[in-house]
């Protein structure tokens, strides 16, 4: 009984929110005092379409900028979190903690410093520059992963390999990689999620040049027309959603095949 | 290369795919909002003292209320959110298999950027949003102006239920991360043992789950402190949060303000910095006393 | 331990992004464009991108925008327009900032803008032109008394215009059979029905115009303003202003505690039925909500007989700009007949035209006559009966900066 308690507790809280965007963006007039739409129309949705150019353009510039901060945020990591994992060295708590500290301060704090100078260095306004700030305040997360990742692995895989012949790329691409997997997944799923909703650091250093789902979104939400802000901030559920699950079943498959699960 | 050959040179190297972006651009960006607080290297030419910027900030009482505001409203966030999916982890990892899976929905507004979440919580609690007309169908007020100032009442309770919702489900992946490595066994000792739910809850597992509930706090806690997200759709004209009053000296007035919004980023860093670290520090004091498992 | 060389090629990866912004922008010809005759700027433009930075809170605009400019532009010019959506005051940001880091090419090509933020950027150096005289429909349709001053600063053709605004209030048919008639009647009705009145948070240009609606019936009129900035006639006068707006703020929604952010936020509250008046710049505003199915269909307009503020509207070039004649050709087909038509009818946006009807064909002036405004807009005559200019722009940044200090922060 408790349990179905529980249950309840968390669709109230987690599920309904999400159930109520699919009901208003069916429902452009629903207001006050009905507890369910009076009439449910497609206006709302009809405008939607009618956008759907610049709906899919900006979904696409933010799915572009989120997997390339996955990119680098992976490239940067990589090499640093096997040296944390393999290594211990005078300082590595502090170090660690240093290095974890761009996503705890307030990312204010140093792209705002950051902006003038991305100016005159023609950065800002730009996909590079976007991905770069990006990057700098999303890669403790694929850092952490990673980290994590490799002290899971331990090292005897890489030293097996190593008495076997194999070269240091060798190495990393077919032993290392594979069994990274899981932890570069949840690292970089977290960095796609956090650069795919971020506003404000899109917004500052692209200027309004780089387009951003989120961006489209922001001045709908305080818009008289709700039905559009449901039906896009739906989208920003589904897509995620619809990514890992993709994402899930080809891992699951190139696993099955490699005789890995 | 003869410096790889030193296990110091082989570690910077290895390290410095991380390390020069982090010294360049977040030190560098962190630097560069210090002097341009300072005056130094500003759009337009500083024309006071480096102090200046500084002087003006600590002498209007309105930063101190929005300082005070946005301390309020990260904190109450922070230790809802954590209090909530601490409860809610623990009750769920106890869920049998099936009802586990049904309760992945938790991760919703994981992924429903910070707006949407703010979004949410405006079409629910606004006066003229659901949770009124749910009241209004249960005779419980009987206009929309009966309905309880929630979102705009001067305390940032739009904020705080806006944070709770996203922080929420953040902290049950932490804390859920502990519990899966946790042996069930434990508890069945000490149940077994005589030991009641309240007592097993709290001197077996929540020892446990400390370092995710550490963690979520202090993340939570300076992501409501200092993002922009939120405050942006759910702020109230007075006070602020820190994070509107800097966007508006940024973008809104003349660029000689710059160094005044430079300050006040500063001082958040600082803060910021300060209170990670002290933080640690009495956690590390807490649990120095309590032996681990 | 085995030697890594990855290091070298990971630095590589990073690095390029700063790599590729070297490479060189395009030049944006400047001044010589000014002397060039239209139809070469035209030529110059065509299969150009056109980046146009405006205001982004009206969805309907927004859809106008995209839609058929945008439409119409690939049409006639083979050019691609791309809007942005973003606040003046934040793009003359930008542009300071550019202009403070020189940078030379910017991102903006066109902006929508007028008021105190034309000041702003004129008095900052942050226009191109005067390029408003170049174009021809500007030449053939406009009347050029009506465009040499916006908010009491001078134009001298660092504008073109755009449309005109009016503004007006909303209300409810339905809720409210006998809506106030003038600021002090207005008073009485916030007073006698708390929580029912707001007005978006200034610098909001909405709240901004409320506020000098307000500030003109309380000080006597706004003749005494039109001479200039006069800081002592500020100063004498201001008081009363915060006087009256201090005395309805307890009475205002949620007590004055806190303002709606921006006219759109308003217009939501009072579809909401939170509020029992919304107010907009655009007459039409109400009938294009009303067919869009988000306010009821009782909805209508009003304005108060001590006087409705208008204005013009326009568009500026940034003294960066990468497409100048792009941004040109763009200025020039909206303030064409076919522009300001569809731009007038209240299904797309309803935004009154910028051209001197005396100037039009017998032919453009019937379609314009046409249109049918709808049962909720006001009739012309009537608008102008009540209309007033607006203030030079220094009175506009005092009373802004004056409202935070002497209303909100109290």
């Amino acid at each position: 009984m408790k349990h179905y308690f529980i249950l309840l507790l968390v669709v109230l809280f987690f599920a309904v929110p999400a159930g109520v965007l699919v009901l208003i963006s069916l429902a452009p007039g629903w207001r006050f005092p009905d507890v369910w739409p009076g009439a449910f129309s497609f206006s709302g949705i009809a405008f939607f379409l009618q956008q759907k150019e610049q709906i899919f353009s900006s979904l696409a510039s933010s799915f572009v900028f989120s997997l390339l901060t996955v990119g680098v945020t992976f490239f940067m990591c990589l090499l640093p979190a096997a040296v944390f994992a393999r290594n211990d060295f005078t300082g590595k708590a502090v170090l660690e903690g240093l290095l974890l500290t761009p996503a705890l301060v307030p990312p204010m704090t140093f792209a705002m410093g950051l902006h003038f100078f991305f100016i005159k260095l023609s950065l800002a306004d730009t996909l590079p520059g976007v991905v770069i700030i990006l990057a700098i305040f999303s890669y403790p997360y694929m850092f952490r992963a990673l980290v994590a990742g490799f002290q899971t692995m331990g090292e005897h895989y890489r030293i097996c390999a190593r008495n076997l012949g194999a070269g240091p790329f060798a190495i990393l691409w077919q032993v290392e990689l594979p069994l990274l997997m899981p932890a570069v997944v949840a690292g970089g799923s977290v960095v796609f999620l956090v650069a795919f909703s971020e506003y404000f650091l899109v917004f500052l250093m692209g200027g309004g040049r780089v387009a951003s789902f989120t961006g489209l979104l922001m001045p709908l939400l305080s818009s008289s027309n709700r039905s559009l802000a449901a039906a896009l901030t739906l989208i920003f559920l589904l897509l995620p959603v619809g990514l890992f699950f993709i994402l899930d079943l080809s891992l699951m498959r190139s696993y099955r095949k490699k005789g890995m699960a | 290369m003869s410096w790889t050959d030193n296990r110091a040179g082989r570690l910077i190297s290895g390290l410095a795919p991380l390390l020069l972006p982090y010294l360049v651009l977040f030190c560098g960006g962190v630097m560069l909002t210090i002097c341009q607080s300072f005056g130094v290297f500003t759009p337009l030419p500083h024309a006071g003292a480096a102090l200046d910027a500084y002087a003006k900030i600590l002498t209007d009482p309105a930063f101190f209320s929005s300082f005070g505001f946005s301390l309020g409203v990260a904190m109450a966030s922070a230790f809802c959110a954590m209090a909530a999916g601490t409860f809610l982890a623990y009750q769920v990892w106890q869920l049998p298999a099936k009802l586990a899976t049904a309760a992945l929905i938790y991760k919703i507004p994981l992924i429903l950027p910070h707006i949407s979440v703010a979004f949410v919580v405006l079409v629910f609690w606004s006066p003229s949003g659901i949770v009124a007309s749910i009241a209004h169908y249960l005779g419980i007020i009987q206009s929309m102006h009966a309905f309880p100032n929630i979102l705009y009442s001067g305390w940032g309770l739009g904020m705080v239920l806006a944070y709770t919702l996203k922080g929420t489900p953040f902290a049950m992946l932490l804390v859920l991360a502990l519990l899966v490595r946790f042996d069930v066994r434990q508890i069945q000792t000490a149940a077994m043992l005589g030991a009641s739910g309240v007592r097993i809850f709290f001197f077996i597992v929540l020892p446990r789950m400390a370092p995710a509930m550490h963690t979520s706090f202090i993340i939570l806690f300076l992501y409501g402190f200092g993002s922009f997200d939120i405050p942006f759709v759910l702020g109230e004209s007075r006070p602020g949060m820190l994070s509107i009053h800097v966007y508006n000296l940024y973008f809104k007035h003349d660029l000689a303000r710059r160094p005044e919004a430079m300050a006040i980023l500063t001082m958040m860093f600082f803060f910021a910095v300060i209170f990670i670290i002290a933080y640690a520090k009495i956690v590390q004091r807490l649990e120095n006393g309590v032996r681990k498992l | 331990m085995p030697r890594r060389c990855t290091p070298i090629p990971t630095l590589l990866i990073i690095l390029l992004p700063f790599l590729l912004t070297f490479a060189l922008p395009a030049r944006a010809p400047g001044d010589t464009l000014l002397k060039t005759p239209f139809a070469q700027i035209r030529d110059q433009a065509r299969d150009t991108q056109v980046r146009w930075y405006m205001f982004g809170g009206w969805a309907h605009v927004n859809t106008w925008v995209d839609t058929y400019v945008a439409a119409e532009m690939k049409k006639r010019h083979d050019i691609d327009l791309v809007r942005v959506p973003m606040d003046a005051g934040v793009f003359i940001n930008k542009l300071l900032n550019e202009k403070a880091a020189g940078r030379k090419t910017g991102s903006i090509d066109l902006l929508w803008i007028n008021g105190e933020n034309f000041k702003n950027a004129r008095e900052s150096g942050l226009l191109f032109g005067p390029f408003a005289g170049r174009l021809p429909h500007v030449q053939k349709y406009v009347d050029p008394d009506s465009i040499t001053h916006d908010f009491g600063f001078p134009v001298q053709g660092y504008e073109a215009p755009f449309g005109r605004a009016q503004f007006v209030f909303e209300y409810d048919t339905a809720r409210i059979q006998a809506p106030p008639k003038t600021i002090p009647e207005l008073k009485a009705w916030i007073m006698a029905h708390p929580g029912r009145f707001t007005y978006p948070q200034p610098p909001d240009f909405t709240g901004s115009a409320f506020v000098r609606h307000v500030f003109y019936a309380v000080t006597g009129g706004h003749e005494q303003y039109m001479a200039g900035w006069d800081p002592d006639l500020f100063a004498q006068k201001a008081p009363l202003l915060w006087d009256w707006l201090n005395d309805v703020a307890p009475f205002l929604w949620q007590k004055g505690q806190t303002y709606p952010k921006d006219s759109a936020f308003l217009d939501t509250l009072f579809s909401r039925g939170e509020t029992a008046f919304s107010m907009t710049y655009h007459p039409p505003h109400a009938q294009n909500l009303i067919l869009q199915g988000t306010y009821p269909e009782t909805v209508k307009t009003f304005v108060l007989d001590d006087g409705s503020i208008f204005n013009t509207h326009f568009t500026a070039i940034p003294f960066n700009a990468p497409n100048k004649a792009g941004a040109m050709v763009l200025a020039n087909f909206l303030i064409s007949v076919d522009a300001q038509l569809s731009k007038y009818i209240p299904e797309n946006w309803g935004d009154f035209p910028a051209l001197d009807m005396d100037r039009l064909s017998a032919q453009d002036k019937n379609r314009f006559q046409a249109v049918d405004l709808g049962t909720a807009t006001l009739k012309p005559d009537q608008l102008a009966a009540v209309a007033v200019p607006e203030i030079p722009a220094a009175y506009l940044e005092a009373l802004e900066q004056g409202w935070k200090e002497h209303v909100l922060d109290r």
